[in-house]
């Protein structure tokens, strides 16, 4: 797949809790280079499937039922950055941390966009239907757990060298699962919300009244 | 197999190696079909029947695959054909990237390869981690006396997922003995030439090529080969030394007796490599076909920072000294981490795994103990150097064989039982005795790099040109490389630079190949690359200009009188601060400019960060900067021989299970910069593991960080084993050590309710429940 032109810096602020602070020139330095080095090393590729609904093995707890209500059929999703940036995020540790850091976040960011993109060649493959949000392993009372059976059913390890370990984290780190519901009528594209987010107890941002934008 | 068992549509629980159990004449049918298609082996139905993947499947890895073999061997009666024993990958990434230990994953290869045992041949495949298939390949040769096949999946980058380049999984294989190596599924046959090009300069096996029937839609799983165009693209490969060819993902039996009959009146036509001697990690290989520096730096030998690095377990600076003679221009990395105070066989597997997950370069596994040799040898992901055998019979016997086994290349001292021959003549024929004996077990002349050994030429000055006279003869007379350590020529004598890069240059000339050096000091990497332009070797100059074309010499930083050592500290001024720093040192006492420039320059830092007014990167700029002054304090006390500067020692680990550390290494790198002593454990970190350095070191502050809701428990686990442990609590039962815990989703109540003391909503938390405990 296409690599992004250029990965969201406010999005990477945002990531590094920077809500409210002001940009230097140094740090728009920093994020220079460290955008060039992602952007050269990340190798971004995603899977996907169109399963039936129901399925037992997918609708675990309420939310995802909720999430997929009135949808016959769902995309199954994945995608990664590839393992060069996770060694990338590992000598940045051991040279320069706050190098490292803004990595991170831009890494984080960067997923982000390969999935949107991803979600726009999917949806342009199912003209005239819908797509609801993805719903990602971990979200709400969707056990983090069914990664390892989305990673099987997509074949992932294997076609995109992405896999789960044993204490359900992905591996390379900078990857996604998710599954987003088809609807024949339009859906209501609504943010995900603190609701289903794992950091609703410790956000920032929710503590100063603000929303980060998920 | 995956082919037809797709297409067949037949239903199977969790994975398809179950059908052997549940289906098996539906298996032994798909067999069959290959086998008049023409197929001469057939791979039984046992790719993923690992106990990691059958888990939760009800079957065992031992039926599931005696099973797989029975349904092949039931196909091939009254046939020549052979059934193979197909083992795929894991499913789950090995260490560093993922958490799946080197050692685990061998004993998961164990288990399949004996439960395999009455198949004719072991194949590994789809592989796409050279250390992983590394420890399927020692499992299989050292369980079994079968053939052995290894094949890798690449991309059309050249490289597999993890990047392994097709040159250094030819030269590892090649090392490590397998019988055939190539490549499987990845790409149709029309586009893995470059892939077969490049493995076959490096091997002189015959070469594997079992490709896909073209592109699959990554979606559909349509392919886009039909079988006569995939038979002749296979046959256009057979002068690369191609001798097994076969189908993978999309091949049903037509497109294998398209290839019977392509191939039918076709020979094999060896293909002898062509590239020199080489070394390699997983994605670089380097060439030994003109001098090549060794990076001597990771050695504790007259280094007294380094020993104590090796003593605290302070892998990180090892690191650093990795990364910086790479910047500095080494090539290959010597390591060395003999001390007697440590375990040094765990010490150097430890090393050498962490330095491979940050570091490219080849490395060379250096220690006089061959138990030590043997376990770097394991561990090590790549063909690597082993330094050192010498001319000792007891040597010569016991590391050879580690060598040939592990598939090295070996560095050959000129030395013996009687010491280190005055002559020429003598170290030549030490030199002699080592390589015949190399060969006599199968080892390549060329693997054997001989060191003819620098005297001190203030002690001994006719000693020099014994070195270099014994140097060329082996290079000329043995067909040998050469390997030496330079440095030692000036011991004792002023301006060792010069001398270090005068001799070098002689020995250049005279045909050394490794040279052993501090690559840091530019007059001695700089030497060897002016050396590449005069021999001829570095043409037109490229790799020459590409170092020093745009080297303005980098201005050296100055105590500048107009910037406070708070003030370049809350900017991040690493380079001026130190020389602050240093310069104050020649008047001020050392504690005195820690407790009040440096701290109090951090701590305005972090109330900064705390009133959301800077970030966290210029938080750990700043603290990076305090850091370089701390170093220059610490090697002033060092060279006065006097106090540590630490407040205290505090270990810090990113609990089990979890392999996410940036806010653990965040943490570290802030409580190091205000002056603790922080004992890094790493990532993954079994509970035990931090109890024992508390009771070993006399620790009493622990912080632990976890990142999932999923690892939570093992944070939990780890503060009660803590609690539990006897050697842990005072005399009234109650613990005496404080534990701080963080990490994104962990809230103040959840961290309480766990037992912690402090809950660390950031690192900057963290550096004040460190103040709170230990001052």
């Amino acid at each position: 797949m296409n690599i992004p032109d250029r990965i969201d810096r406010r999005e990477a602020v945002r990531y590094m809790g920077g809500a409210g602070v002001m940009m230097n020139a140094d740090m728009e330095r920093l994020m220079d280079g460290c955008e060039q080095e992602l952007l050269r090393v990340m190798q971004p590729k995603y899977l996907y499937q169109i399963v039936d609904l129901p399925q037992e093995a997918l609708l675990v707890g309420g939310d995802i039922r909720r999430h997929l209500k009135g949808c016959r059929q769902a995309v199954l999703f994945c995608a990664t950055l590839g393992a060069a940036v996770d060694r990338l995020l590992r000598v940045a540790q051991v040279r320069d941390m706050a190098r490292a850091v803004v990595l991170d976040s831009m890494a984080s960011v960067a997923i982000e966009q390969v999935c949107r993109q991803a979600d726009e060649s999917i949806a342009a493959q199912l003209p005239g239907r819908f797509l609801t949000f993805r719903y990602s392993p971990g979200y709400g009372d969707y056990p983090i757990e069914l990664q390892k059976t989305f990673l099987r059913l997509l074949d992932a390890p294997r076609k995109i060298g992405l896999t789960v370990s044993d204490s359900c984290l992905l591996v390379p780190a900078k990857s996604v699962t998710a599954i987003a519901g088809i609807s024949d009528v339009p859906v209501e594209r609504q943010r995900r919300g603190c609701a289903v987010c794992n950091l609703r107890d410790t956000c920032q941002y929710r503590k100063n009244g603000d929303h980060c934008g998920f | 197999m995956g082919t037809m068992i797709q297409r067949s549509g037949a239903g199977y629980r969790h994975c398809p190696e179950t059908l052997n159990l549940t289906r098996p004449e539906l298996i032994t049918s798909f067999h069959r079909a290959y086998i008049e298609a023409g197929a001469d082996i057939v791979y039984a139905n046992t790719f993923g029947a690992n106990a990691y993947k059958l888990e939760g499947s009800g079957c065992s890895v031992e039926r599931v695959i005696a099973a797989g073999i029975q349904n092949a061997k039931a196909a091939c009666a009254g046939t020549d054909a052979l059934v193979a024993l197909d083992i795929g990958p894991i499913g789950m990434l090995l260490e560093p990237s993922g958490v799946l230990r080197f050692e685990d994953a061998y004993d998961y290869f164990k288990q399949q390869i004996l439960a395999g045992r009455d198949a004719d041949v072991i194949v590994l495949e789809t592989m796409t981690d050279l250390y992983e298939l590394k420890a399927a390949v020692l499992a299989a040769k050292e369980n079994s006396d079968k053939p052995v096949l290894a094949t890798m999946t690449f991309e059309r980058s050249g490289r597999t997922f993890t990047g392994v380049s097709a040159a250094a999984a030819a030269l590892t294989l090649t090392g490590l003995g397998v019988d055939a190596l190539g490549v499987n599924c990845s790409l149709g046959p029309d586009e893995l030439e470059p892939v077969i090009a490049e493995m076959t300069q490096y091997t002189d096996l015959p070469l594997i090529v079992k490709a896909n029937a073209g592109l699959p839609d990554p979606n559909s799983n349509e392919y886009d080969i039909l079988p006569d165009r995939f038979a002749q693209c296979v046959k256009a490969l057979l002068p690369y030394g191609v001798k097994l060819a076969g189908g993978c993902c999309g091949t049903t039996p037509a497109y294998i007796a398209a290839l019977k009959a392509a191939l039918e009146n076709e020979t094999f036509q060896p293909c002898p490599k062509t590239a020199d001697t080489c070394v390699c990690s997983p994605s670089v290989v380097v060439e030994i076909n003109g001098p090549r520096i060794i990076g001597e730096r990771i050695n504790p030998t007259g280094k007294k920072l380094f020993k104590q690095a090796l003593i605290d377990n302070n892998i990180d600076y090892i690191l650093t000294q990795a990364l910086s003679q790479v910047s500095g221009g080494a090539e290959l990395l010597d390591v060395n981490v003999g001390h007697p105070e440590i375990d040094e066989k765990k010490m150097m597997v430890r090393v050498l795994k962490a330095i491979q997950s940050v570091c490219d370069a080849p490395l060379q596994i250096d220690s006089t103990k061959p138990e030590v040799l043997e376990a770097g040898l394991r561990a090590y992901s790549g063909k690597p150097i082993v330094n050192s055998v010498n001319g000792e019979e007891k040597s010569l016997s016991a590391v050879l064989p580690l060598v040939k086994k592990y598939g090295a290349s070996v560095v050959g001292l000129t030395l013996d039982e009687g010491g280190i021959p005055k002559t020429a003549e003598g170290r030549f024929a030490i030199a002699k005795r080592i390589v015949e004996r190399a060969e006599a077990l199968g080892i390549d002349r060329r693997d054997v790099y001989i060191d003819c050994l620098t005297l001190t030429v203030s002690a001994e000055q006719d000693a020099c040109r014994e070195t270099l006279q014994a140097l060329h003869r082996v290079k000329t007379e043995l067909g040998c490389k050469t390997c030496l350590g330079v440095s030692n020529i000036s011991f004792g004598l002023p301006n060792r630079e010069l001398v270090n890069s005068t001799f070098l240059t002689m020995a250049l000339e005279e045909g050394l190949d490794l040279p052993i050096i501090n690559p840091n000091i530019a007059a001695m990497t700089g030497a060897v690359r002016a050396y590449r332009v005069l021999a001829g070797i570095d043409t037109n100059a490229r790799d020459f200009i590409d170092n020093y074309n745009d080297a303005a010499p980098a201005p050296k930083p100055q105590a500048a009188a107009s910037v406070s050592l708070e003030d370049a500290v809350y900017n991040g001024l690493k380079n001026e601060a130190a020389a602050i720093a240093a310069k104050l040192l020649e008047t001020a006492d050392p504690m005195a400019i820690v407790n009040e420039k440096l701290i109090p320059a951090l701590d305005r830092v972090g109330e900064d960060f705390e009133q959301n007014k800077i970030f966290l990167p210029q938080l750990i700029q700043s603290a990076n900067t305090a850091q370089a002054c701390f170093e220059v304090i610490k090697q002033h006390l060092a060279k006065q021989g006097g106090a540590q500067v630490s407040k205290g020692k505090i270990i810090v680990a990113t609990v089990k299970g979890d392999i996410h550390d940036i806010g653990k290494n965040i943490v570290k790198v802030l409580l190091d910069n205000y002056g603790y002593t922080v004992v890094d454990l790493g990532k993954d970190v079994d509970p035990q593991l931090v109890v024992d350095t508390a009771v070993e070191q006399n620790i009493t502050m622990i912080g632990l960080s976890a990142l999932m809701t999923t690892t939570l428990k093992s944070m939990e686990d780890t503060i009660a084993l803590v609690r539990q442990t006897p050697a842990l609590q005072n005399a009234d039962g109650s613990s005496k050590c404080k534990i701080f815990v963080g990490g994104a989703v962990l809230t103040r109540d959840y961290a309480m309710k766990i037992g912690a003391d402090f809950y660390c909503r950031d690192a900057k938390e963290s550096v004040d429940a460190a103040k709170q405990v230990l001052g």
